[in-house]
């Protein structure tokens, strides 16, 4: 059982082992925020159990076009701050002598990478990457970003038993929003499933859980097809 | 109105012990739609405190670009004094909003979110004396529940004079007819006392009795922290129960 | 705004100073500036004073009228007090309703003169629960280069000890003089790193606003305090500048009451 630490609490005397979660005053490391502990001999972090996304870059994330500009997208992250994607980061093969509006509107949602964050938290997003496009179809489910780490599971395993055990298409934005594609009933599986992630947490044997509740919708709804 | 005698073979009006707090009950994260909320009742206090934010602060002007903005909102609910409360910000809410944010924004890692605002709306139902503190250690758990960076928990307690004797959180009877009221806050690290949040006083103190309140406020605060951090430990504790088994890895 | 660049400015300058142990006005950390009070500016007031705590102005008026007793005090008389910080006064203050630092000082101010029992609310009690004086004491800041606070405290002592009660006016009875019987002094100091000097002037606040006000009243009790400003104030430091605080507020004490008894002998002369 991991240790549920709060803000100031000590939690390392060894300033060099201080991450993400952590700070250190007079040599000593203390947690910033609500969280788990994360404490090897080398190394201590927190592990958020709530808060809002701040954006950090590589960050993958899905964002919803607020408002066009000449030269690009103001694009909301679902963070205190909100992002622009110029027209120069949109991938190049897509653009076809099209007009900023006909690539992008407001409403239009964007699979985006975070490129970079100035001091000012001025956020920069790219869309020339594979794993980034416009989101034309599918479903966008929204889930506490804290939680993303779980809905990915172990080195990703959680997110492609989901992807491998239903067919279909998922991207999950560390932002908290998650993307997913494919046969509409598998889609609702799988957005039930997160719910059940999201909500159920650090319980041992989640993707063993997951995947009975998975096999169990599946069976249920080839049932319903004969 | 005659005064009341605030003190009979040396117990309190509620039964109480000069060194003793009212009966305290905190529960985190009650509200849906808030980042981080708080439901707490200090004797007849009930308050609720719930905290937005990091967010984005409109209208613009009202950004800093170092550092989050932090608001703080006391509100009494109409109904939660005798006679009906005229709905609004008083004189006396503008300056309690006024000292307990300056209590909260050296303990929150403002820096870390520029341009944002947090906001903490702390709404008295019912008031019993000694909301200002009630209210502080509300929004302290709510903040936590929200995540938000901080160095510490901030605690909140008052102590009064009454009848020759410094007695720690006054109720009514004792705000009222008491000879001084010492609110106090202070920032918590790590089970120990680190500062001051909040002072204020009114009445009449030497400077002795004065180093005497402070004492008891710090014994005060100590046990009112360990209930704010049980009620987040209880919330909390149920959905963290095991060992953990996912990385942050895709 | 262009303000907000000289405070910038000043901000190293000061501290630098303040770390070797000065302050740029060459007073030493307990020294208040020089304190002058002017009682009776205002005819039409039935009391008033003008302070200079260097050159921060306030000047405070007092008007007087009949009213109703609150329902738990019917045998006295009602204290209210008000701050306006016009726009006047500083380049920062903006027109409009008081802000939070107004309320605040006037709220401090009024807290000092009610729980020192400065004035003796029995003796405005006109008629039991039914008629008793108001006292209305409004604070006006003319220019602020700091430390309002105790300024708008002084003034408000010195302009209550300049009130005669205008019962002729009201038809009910001979004016007298407003019975005043104490003088709570407030100190203020600003809190830089370790040090804490005693009223603050504008310059050195470019370093922040961590204050703390501590009033006393004529026998060393304390009466009001408010720690003011974004910081966490450590408990060793509070001590220190509580104690400092009631010692300074009888050096203040004393040059009040003697700038007040020296302003009524000149005006004894005037009139002869």
């Amino acid at each position: 059982m991991r240790k549920i630490v709060m803000p100031g609490d000590l939690i390392a005397k060894n300033p060099r082992a201080a991450g993400y979660g952590t700070y250190v005053e007079k040599g000593k490391v203390y947690a910033k925020f609500l969280g788990l502990l994360d404490k090897t001999d080398t190394s201590v972090r927190v592990i958020p159990l709530k808060g809002r996304y701040i954006p950090s870059s590589g960050d993958v994330v899905i964002g919803i076009v607020r408002e066009v500009t000449a030269n690009g997208w103001i694009v909301d992250v679902y963070s205190p701050y909100q992002a622009f994607l110029p027209v120069l980061e949109y991938p190049e093969n897509a653009m076809r002598n099209k007009k900023v509006n006909e690539l992008l509107d407001i409403g239009d949602a964007i699979i985006g990478k975070v490129l970079s964050i100035d001091p000012k938290m001025k956020v920069t997003l790219t869309m020339k990457d594979k794993v980034c496009k416009p989101v034309r179809v599918g479903r966008i489910v929204a889930i506490n970003p804290a939680r993303v780490p779980r809905v990915i599971g172990k080195k990703g395993s959680m997110i492609k038993m989901l992807k491998s055990e239903l067919g279909i298409q998922i991207v999950v934005g560390q932002n908290g929003l998650i993307w997913i594609n494919g046969d509409r009933r598998k889609v609702s599986i799988a957005e039930e499933a997160i719910y059940i992630i999201e909500e159920e947490a650090h319980t041992e044997g989640l993707t063993d859980r997951i995947t009975e509740f998975i096999k169990k919708k599946k069976g249920e709804l080839e049932n319903a097809e004969t | 109105m005659q005064k009341p005698k605030l003190i009979v073979d040396g117990k309190r009006l509620d039964g109480r012990g000069f060194e003793e707090l009212r009966p305290i009950k905190i529960e985190a994260g009650v509200l849906k739609r808030a980042d981080g909320s708080c439901y707490l009742e200090m004797g007849k206090n009930k308050i609720i405190a719930a905290v937005y934010g990091p967010r984005e602060v409109h209208p613009r002007h009202l950004q800093d670009p170092s550092k989050a903005v932090i608001r703080y909102r006391y509100n009494m609910a109409p109904f939660s004094v005798e006679e009906r409360k005229k709905p609004g910000p008083d004189r006396r809410s503008v300056e309690i909003s006024k000292v307990s944010r300056e209590a909260l924004e050296p303990v929150i890692m403002k820096e870390l979110f520029p341009r944002s605002g947090i906001d903490v709306f702390v709404e008295v139902l019912q008031a019993d004396a000694g909301t200002r503190t009630a209210c502080l250690n509300a929004a302290s758990v709510a903040l936590i529940d929200a995540g938000v960076a901080m160095r510490g928990m901030v605690t909140s307690v008052a102590v009064a004079k009454v009848e020759g004797n410094i007695v720690l959180d006054p109720m009514k009877e004792e705000d009222n007819y008491g000879d001084a009221d010492v609110p106090i806050a202070f920032l918590i690290r790590n089970d120990r006392i680190e500062s001051i949040a909040l002072l204020q006083m009114d009445g009449r103190l030497t400077l002795e009795e004065m180093k005497k309140a402070m004492e008891l406020a710090k014994k005060g605060a100590m046990q009112i922290y360990r209930l704010q951090r049980e009620a987040i430990m209880k919330k909390y504790m149920k959905e963290e129960t095991e060992e953990p088994e996912e990385e942050n890895e895709q | 705004m262009a303000e907000d660049i000289l405070m910038d400015i000043k901000r190293d300058y000061v501290l630098s100073r303040i770390r070797s142990g000065e302050r740029i006005d060459g007073r030493r950390f307990d020294e208040f500036r020089q304190i002058s009070v002017q009682t009776g500016v205002i005819e039409k007031a039935e009391g008033s004073a003008l302070v200079k705590l260097g050159n921060t102005q306030v000047i405070v008026g007092i008007k007087m009228q009949v009213g109703e007793p609150f329902p738990d005090t019917p045998e006295k008389g009602i204290i209210i007090t008000n701050s306006e910080l016009v726009p006047l006064a500083s380049p920062t203050f903006e027109p409009g309703p008081p802000d939070e630092n107004s309320v605040e000082l006037a709220r401090v101010v009024d807290r000092g003169i009610r729980e020192s029992e400065a004035v003796n609310l029995e003796e405005l009690c006109i008629e039991e629960g039914e008629k008793v004086w108001v006292i209305f004491i409004d604070i006006h800041a003319l220019d602020d280069d700091g430390n309002l606070m105790d300024a708008s405290a002084i003034a408000a002592i010195s302009a209550l000890m300049n009130t005669t009660v205008p019962a002729e006016k009201f038809e009910v009875g001979e004016d007298f003089r407003l019975p005043v019987r104490d003088i709570p002094i407030s100190v203020t100091s600003l809190i830089v790193d370790d040090y804490s000097l005693v009223d603050p002037c504008r310059d050195e606040m470019s370093v922040g606003n961590n204050l703390i006000t501590i009033t006393s009243d004529k026998n060393g009790n304390i009466v009001a305090m408010q720690k003011s400003g974004s910081y966490l104030l450590s408990e060793e430091k509070f001590y220190e500048v509580l104690e400092l605080s009631v010692a300074k507020a009888e050096e203040v004490r004393k040059q009040v009451v003697s700038q007040i008894n020296q302003g009524d002998k000149d005006g004894e002369n005037e009139e002869s």
